[in-house]
């Protein structure tokens, strides 16, 4: 196996009592579109900031290209970091933001106006370069802190939050811009976010955090197929989880049916567990199907291309999601209070401790 | 249309500064255009002879030393202010109101207290001089006291606070990401005080500067106190115009050169500050 760009080795860090970031092990893998997932308060900032340079890790190391990068400063580093804040020089214009970093490096002064004219025609800002940072919009101002970073064309280019001040329609865009700008210019991309539609639309690979921990890492498919939580099951997408209990060796629901699953290690006679099935793996009917169950339709939403079904059943205290696609919703007609079965595949489902 | 409110209630201050400050101002100004009489008191026929003494070399010379003195001490408060102001902004935030209430303290006490505290200090049987033989040094120590020196130490003491103030403000505002984007961009930590947090706090410096320049430039209380006898600043000639030789009209005219010196610094301030915070927006 090729040596990876990044890797993590046991870092931690420590501020006073708090584990900010607990015994993480990470590696990237050159020209990745790497996600740090978590939620507020994760420590996914924390982390960024050591592969940044800005905190130095109370344990662990991190190897860039199989070098010890932990104690060289953040001016040193061929990595750039893409502020939450962005951090404009409210002093300089666009083009001179962007330019900032090249002079750094000393480059003659016709190649940095050079990249500068070129940056500023792949983030589509060229009009506007001679304008400060105040006078542009929150999307304009977060392309200029990306092309600040970018224009000196790191190994590894770190991006905290990148879309978070966006409102929606316009972070759908720059989720595909951003993954566009990645791919045309071969750079690893390691973006954090605590959006998980975010990381699954746009990463190769996410690693969930959780209080300074990694709970899992892996491609966006493994991760909503597999989860090996279920902190992790219920943060990334739609999950329905069904109490249930180990009893003479197979699971049993709250009603006292048998779910039929696999039962993970560790898992003792007796012990209280979740069966957890995503709501596009139920189908209508019992047909073929390994477990069913019966519910009252409680609420319904139409979306275009899938029906979603609300079902109150005597298997769970919230309503089971249902997600059927309209092909499947077409034969038969639903409305509000009707009585249905739902199958399922034991393939479907995964089993977590309570 | 334009909110008028805020002309109501900027109403009273103005009134207040139009019948208190301004008219008696431009009256006493408006002497300089008009004769002294030959013993004293004022001619009222129309001469610009006033404003042409100003100029001349004996009094334009005093200008030239007062604008000197000032500038120095303004430069002195502004390094010593900005350094103060830098490291207080540097410590942790909830210490830092205390430290500002303790860089501003002497601010509260009495100008007068303040610099007849400097006379304790310089005197030739005073601290230093003290401190300085008991170390052992027996030679003769330089004149401190009634010294320009001494008038730009005391400029210097008595406007730091403001400066102090004034550049902090700025500098508590700065996003330390700023810097943080300025080093991770490949700056050293001086090319970042350089390139970004100087820049950006010009506004503080332009006021401390301005404002000690301004204040020192017509203090006569320090350069009488401290200076001596023998050494004049333009606000002791003002002074000595209006109450010794009891030449108001020479007094006006020199007091309206220094007025407008004032307001054009206080307008290149405000340019200045407006500029450093990009506030002339382009209409698009
Ligand atoms: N300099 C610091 N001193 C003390 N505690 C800190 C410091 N920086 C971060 N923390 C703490 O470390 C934890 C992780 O913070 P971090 O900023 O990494 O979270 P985050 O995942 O980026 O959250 P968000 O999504 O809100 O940005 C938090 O509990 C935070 O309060
Ligand atoms: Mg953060």
């Amino acid at each position: 196996m090729t040596q990876p760009l990044l890797s993590i080795s046991n870092i931690d860090k420590h501020f006073g009592t708090l584990k900010a970031v607990d015994n993480v092990s990470l590696d990237i893998r050159e020209n990745e579109f790497f996600a740090l997932l978590g939620a507020s308060g994760s420590g996914k900032t924390t982390l960024l900031r050591m592969l940044a340079g800005f905190e130095v890790p109370t344990g662990g190391a991190i190897y860039l290209d199989g070098k010890d990068v932990s104690a060289i400063p953040p001016n040193r580093r061929p990595v750039n970091l893409m502020f939450q804040s962005y951090a404009l020089f409210p002093h300089m214009t666009v083009a001179q933001n962007i330019a900032y970093g090249l002079e750094m490096e000393r480059l003659p002064r016709r190649e940095i106006a050079a990249r500068v004219e070129e940056m500023l025609g792949v983030i589509q800002l060229s009009q506007l370069a001679g304008r400060k940072p105040d006078q542009l919009s929150g999307g304009q101002r977060q392309r200029v802190a990306l092309a600040r970073a970018l224009v000196k064309r790191p190994r590894l280019l770190l991006l905290d939050e990148p879309l978070g001040a966006l409102d929606k329609k316009l972070r759908g865009e720059m989720q595909l811009e951003l993954k566009r700008i990645q791919h045309e210019f071969g750079i690893t991309f390691v973006v954090v976010t605590h959006d998980q539609e975010e990381a699954l639309v746009m990463a190769d690979r996410i690693a969930i955090l959780r209080d300074g921990r990694l709970l899992q890492c892996g491609s966006p498919r493994e991760i909503y197929e597999t989860p090996q939580s279920r902190f992790a099951a219920d943060f990334i997408g739609v999950m329905n989880f069904l109490p249930a209990r180990v009893g003479g060796g197979v699971l049993l629901a709250q009603t006292g049916v048998p779910i039929a699953a696999d039962l993970p290690e560790g898992l003792a006679e007796g012990a209280e567990a979740v069966a957890a099935v995503r709501p596009e793996r139920l189908h209508l009917g019992q047909s073929g199907a390994d477990n069913s169950l019966t519910g009252t339709i409680g609420a319904m939403a139409y979306h275009g291309l899938d029906l979603q079904l609300h079902l109150t059943t005597p298997l769970s205290p919230q309503p089971v999601m249902v997600r059927l696609t309209a092909d499947a919703a077409e034969g038969r007609p639903l409305s509000i209070g009707d009585e249905v079965t739902v199958g399922w595949s034991a393939r479907d489902t995964r089993v977590f401790p309570a | 249309m334009t909110d008028r409110k805020p002309l109501y209630l900027m109403s009273p201050a103005l009134a207040w500064l139009t019948g208190f400050m301004v008219i008696p101002c431009l009256l006493v100004l408006a002497l300089a255009f008009f004769r002294r009489g030959i013993y004293g008191g004022i001619e009222y026929t129309f001469t610009l002879e006033n404003i042409a003494l100003v100029f001349d070399p004996l009094y334009a010379r005093i200008f030239l030393k007062s604008a000197g003195i000032a500038g120095l001490a303004a430069v002195l408060a502004v390094i010593l202010g900005y350094a103060a102001a830098y490291a207080i902004a540097a410590m942790p935030r909830r210490r830092q109101p205390m430290l500002l209430f303790f860089a501003v303290l002497p601010f509260w006490s009495n100008y007068l207290v303040r610099t007849y505290a400097w006379i304790v200090l310089l005197n030739r049987e005073g601290l230093i001089a003290a401190v300085a033989h008991g170390l052992g040094y027996d030679g003769e120590l330089p004149k401190l006291l009634y010294t320009e020196s001494a008038v730009v130490v005391g400029l210097v003491y008595n406007y730091l606070p403001f400066v102090i103030l004034a550049c902090y403000a700025p500098l508590s505002r700065l996003n330390p990401e700023m810097s943080e984007a300025s080093r991770d961009l490949g700056a050293s930590g001086w090319t970042t005080f350089r390139r970004v947090v100087l820049p950006v706090t010009v506004p503080g410096i332009a006021t401390g500067f301005v404002f000690v320049f301004v204040l020192s430039i017509g203090n006569f209380v320090t350069p009488a106190l401290l200076g001596g006898g023998q050494f004049q600043m333009i606000g002791n000639l003002v002074y000595a115009q209006f109450l010794t030789a009891n030449d108001w009209p020479f007094g006006a005219a020199l007091s309206m050169v220094l007025i407008a010196i004032m307001m054009g610094l206080l307008t290149l301030q405000t340019f200045a500050t407006e500029r450093a915070s990009g506030a002339r927006r382009q209409e698009t």
